[in-house]
């Protein structure tokens, strides 16, 4: 039995799946609403009736998507960190300043991980007493091309912990160093997602207590519980302690993932998750989703945090309609609810009544909500609803267009890939959300695309947060030149010889994988692990070549365990 | 968040997958630690700095601007087409306004491509510069052009591109001709008869530092663009003026190079030469985008700067002071050039010069003779025939604007070359009719 969990900004919305037989049943499922200062509640609330009945022995797995760090970081509820930057030259470093207690740093690290200037102790030591003096114990450390050589980044650590120890750090609460966040190379990114870490660090860890406490008691002591990420898969809740950043904005890849459990997905597709305020568009590559080129912002901030791509638009079942000379025009603006929910304005949800599309709520207030606001604008109810749900599937398909266009016009660096790169060509459109079926034939007379809007998609979330896979990557850079070969994210290097190959590069990079792995207890999954970019540059001085610089990246891809279709 | 004063696309292309050979300076790894620096810099998460990828050129584009023999697919590989294409794409970022100004960070590079291509001269097969701004005339009717060549060798291509047009100013800053390839761009060298003025050739020192490239700019060049009012300022970025680059002698810092866009202000840049690719470009690219932008660049310093020993000898002050006070004369009263075959000299109703141009890259010769007619009612038709060996070629280009006597003049020219079929292959470039066609197998 699999649990799935998805806590949203106004439903918790959970499932209870069999998954003894060859397939997937849906044994229990429930909508909750969810209570903003007492998530919890709403876990417990949800938990306590998806298991009525159930044997509670039975259950393996709970996945959980929560928007704790979210509201958290939205609301300002975060305690203060200390950050150590050490930028060296470039662009001006405290241009991001992300907070009070934030110091620059003298030290230099060069691309290819030479030391070029030295870190100051004596400095790190002041900026250190400093940010103790306001009371302040979590730090994050990082600096430019650290990922290339954690040299600075380590003894950062050890001055603030007071242990060389990975185990050990007795004299700061906790403590965030940039390259264990993945080897990808953008220092302000670097620097936002260990502050925002550290932020949320301490309320987290808090609520992944009490998570594990409210389990015991309802007699789930022995179910793994995993958490899920913003990039369509999980972290076992152990490590998302540490790393409490990757649990952000996971709800829209719950319901990502839950399509794919619902539907077998296999060529370049658009879906469409249709809600009350927005739609979520996403775009799918030969079955798989799409991730955001760098990682997703928070706020005004971008973060190293991977997400799958997702483009929120401003039209929705409740967004109001109103009308412009002779245009008729949905949302941006939400004065939801429709008037077939009690509402005062009519919306795009009373448009699809009037027409017949559906019947939600009291469908004769649509009626006359509609007929009166067209005639106040002189001009035809039956055109005025036809009006505005064309112009509700006109936005979605530009938008998408928009997408699409912006995917397929993304930076590439090889001729091959210029000009014989994949283009994404959508053959398919998966809808889901309240007023998705509804809409299912203006969007077809639109996009001109076989549309499917799957059973029990009121849940989907829910399903796949449940059947979401573990996912972890690594990314492995050498140097053959001056003999290191290094993994930031395990923070893990190894001396090699000047013999080492791309091929040697790409085989540690999957042991490395693996290894970590069997660490979460997930070696079943090692069939899902791939290759995502390998590259291997001679570097030449004067006229001969010095050694070979490699990049190596793998991952285990993001997927669901089972599908229901 | 970090915002730029002025929106900046970057039309960034590395081509990881070509090299001229595995050793070249134009090989994979070029930009590679640039790439490295930006991203790590986080420059594309900077409000209004975005990443672009190239367009690929189409053939056309190509034949527009070049004479190609045998033809274009003959004397370029795809990388070529999509280099000119970062450019093309750079322009129509500016022309479309979606970005205030653009870098076309792309290589090949193409400055010492000329008129006539027979194969690569100084790492380079046609010219990235002189493909957009013919691709913006033609698609955007602009007309009056600067283009600002600050990459240490001559822009003898762009040069020779554009010497018979008086609407385009062309204006290289390099290291003396006489103390590295190709060997050319001296002051005496402003313009075709019809054109006299519009090319200015500033040479400088080995040695010379900031100080003096500045110099040059904020005393020579930006007077002389403020009297030719460019509808679009274009700088020719090669980045082989730095102090560590292996192949020149000069002294400029990526400080230098950042201030020097600052004041230029180009709308425009296409990366040219520049082959210190660890210790300079990451810094020299970093800087000269951050200038573009309208953001703050002083902290933009290589890991081994010290002013103090790039510091540039009085001799070489003086000398770049006098260069400032001297050459504003070839723009505002241009010297009669000596008639000479080398120089151009008169004959009849044409204006010819013989050339001898040296492909070092390809390691063979080429002679030129280029004959552009003095009509009275514009430009003049211009042929070029070219013998490689004895492979003999023919170009005739009916300029923008011609009159329709030399239109007419251009085609009875191809079609005589057919009729006596001396030449192996010939090309038309009619830029008024649009009409690119080539003859001959």
């Amino acid at each position: 039995m699999y649990l799935g969990i998805d806590v949203g900004g106004t439903h918790t919305d959970a499932v209870a799946l069999d998954i003894s037989g060859p397939g997937v049943e849906v044994v229990s499922a429930c909508k909750v609403k969810t209570h903003p200062q007492n998530l919890l509640a709403s876990v417990n609330e949800a938990l306590e009736r998806i298991l009525k009945g159930v044997d509670r022995n039975k259950v393996k797995r709970l996945n959980l998507s929560t928007t704790l760090s979210t509201n958290a970081i939205v609301e300002g509820r975060i305690e203060d960190v200390g950050v150590l930057v050490i930028p060296g030259p470039g662009m001006d470093p405290t241009e991001y300043m992300l907070c009070r207690d934030f110091h620059v740093l003298d030290g230099a690290m060069d691309h290819r991980g030479n030391e070029t200037a030295r870190l100051d102790k004596a400095q790190c030591a002041r900026a250190i007493a400093a940010c103790r003096a306001n009371g302040v114990n979590t730090f994050a450390a990082v600096g430019k091309f650290s990922v290339r050589n954690p040299l600075h980044e380590n003894t950062l650590r050890h001055m603030l912990c007071g242990s060389r120890d990975d185990a050990d750090c007795h004299r700061a609460d906790f403590v965030t160093l940039g390259h264990h966040l993945g080897g990808r190379l953008n220092f302000p990114r670097r620097a936002a997602t260990a502050y925002f870490n550290c932020a949320v660090w301490r309320l987290y860890n808090e609520f992944a207590d009490a998570v594990e406490k409210s389990l015991q008691a309802l007699g789930l002591g022995h179910v793994r519980v995993n958490v899920l990420k913003a990039d369509g898969g999980t972290m076992p809740l152990a490590v998302s302690r540490r790393m409490p950043v990757q649990s952000i904005f996971s709800g829209p890849a719950a319901s990502v993932m839950g399509i794919i459990a619902l539907c077998e997905i296999v060529h370049d597709s658009v879906i469409l998750d249709i809600g009350g305020t927005t739609t979520d568009i996403a775009v799918f590559a030969d079955g798989s989703p799409l991730l955001e080129r760098a990682g997703i912002a928070i706020g005004s901030h971008p973060t190293l945090v991977r997400a799958l791509r997702v483009k929120s638009i401003g039209v929705g079942g409740d967004s109001a309609l109103s009308m412009i000379g002779d245009t008729v025009r949905v949302g941006p603006r939400r004065l939801g609810p429709s008037m077939a929910e009690g509402g005062r304005h009519p919306t795009l949800t009373d448009a699809l009544n009037y027409l017949e599309y559906c019947a939600v709520g009291d469908v004769q207030t649509s009626r006359r909500g509609v007929t009166e606001f067209a005639e106040a604008h002189t001009i035809s109810a039956d055109k005025f609803a036809e009006q505005a749900v064309q112009a509700a599937a006109g936005t979605i398909h530009e938008e998408t267009r928009a997408l699409i266009a912006e995917i397929n016009d993304q930076p590439v660096y090889t001729i091959h890939e210029l000009i014989e790169g994949k283009r994404i060509v959508p053959r398919k459109l998966y809808l889901m959300g309240g007023p998705a079926e509804a809409l299912q034939k203006p969007l077809f007379s639109r996009f001109q695309l076989a549309s499917e809007a799957p059973e029990h998609f009121a849940v989907a979330n829910a399903v796949g947060a449940a059947l979401t896979r573990t996912t972890t990557d690594v990314e492995l850079f050498a140097d053959t030149q001056k003999h290191v070969m290094f993994l930031p994210g395990l923070g893990h290097h190894e001396n090699i010889p000047g013999s080492y190959s791309l091929e040697d590069a790409k085989r540690d990079a999957m042991n490395h994988l693996l290894a970590r792995l069997a660490d979460l207890k997930l070696s079943s999954d090692a069939d899902r692990a791939e290759i995502t970019h390998a590259s291997s540059f001679n570097m030449v001085e004067g006229m001969h070549t010095t050694g070979r610089n490699m990049r190596v990246k793998c991952q285990i891809k993001p997927g669901v365990e089972r599908t229901l279709g | 968040m970090r915002k730029a004063e002025r929106s900046l696309g970057v039309v960034f292309f590395p081509a990881f997958d070509w090299a001229i050979s595995p050793t070249h300076p134009e090989r994979e790894e070029r930009l590679l630690y640039t790439q490295d620096q930006l991203h790590e810099e986080g420059l594309f998460d900077v409000e209004g700095v975005r990443e672009y990828k190239p367009d690929v050129a189409e053939r056309t584009d190509v034949e527009r601007t070049h004479f190609c023999f045998p033809d274009v697919d003959a004397v370029t590989t795809r990388s070529h087409l999509v280099s000119a294409g970062g450019a093309i794409r750079a322009a129509r970022l500016v022309m479309e306004k979606q970005a205030e100004r653009a870098f076309a960070m792309v290589r090949p590079p193409g400055h010492h491509a000329m008129k006539c291509v027979r194969g690569a001269r100084g790492f380079c097969n046609v010219n990235m510069e002189a493909i957009m701004i013919d691709w913006l005339r033609e698609h955007y009717g602009l007309r009056r052009i600067a283009i600002v060549d600050t990459d240490c060798h001559h822009g003898d291509g762009t040069q020779d591109v554009f010497w018979h047009d008086p609407d385009v100013l062309f204006i290289s800053l390099h290291q003396d001709g006489r103390t590295l390839f190709p060997g050319t761009g001296f002051p005496i060298e402003s313009g075709g008869p019809a054109a006299r003025g519009r090319t200015i050739n500033i040479p400088l020192p080995p040695g010379t530092g900031d100080e003096g490239v500045l110099m040059v700019i904020r005393e020579l060049v930006m007077p002389l663009l403020e009297d030719f009012g460019p509808e679009l300022i274009i700088n020719s970025a090669g980045q082989d003026n730095h102090y560590t680059d292996p192949i020149t002698n000069m002294n400029v810092s990526a400080q230098g190079y950042a201030e020097l866009n600052s004041i230029l202000n180009p709308d425009i840049a296409v990366l040219e030469g520049g082959y210190a690719i660890q210790g300079a470009l990451p810094y020299v690219n970093l800087g000269i985008c951050l200038a573009m932008a309208g953001m703050d660049y002083s902290m933009v310093h290589e890991p081994d700067y010290r002013a103090e020993s790039l510091r540039q000898d009085p001799r070489i002050t003086s000398y770049v002071e006098e260069l400032c006070r001297q050459m504003p004369r070839v723009y505002h009263n241009p010297p009669e050039s000596p008639q000479s075959a080398e120089h151009g000299m008169r004959d009849g109703d044409w204006w010819v010069r013989n050339k001898s141009i040296f492909y070092d890259t390809g390691g063979f010769q080429e002679t030129q003779k280029e004959s552009a007619l003095l009509c009275d009612n514009c430009r003049g038709v211009l042929q070029i025939e070219s013998q490689v060996g004895s492979v003999r070629c023919l170009g005739v280009e009916v300029p923008l604007d011609a009159c329709p006597a030399c239109q007419n003049r251009g085609h009875a020219i191809v079609e005589q070359a057919q009729l006596k079929s001396a030449f192996r292959y010939v090309q038309l470039i009619d830029r008024v009719n649009k009409q690119y066609s080539r003859f001959g197998f």
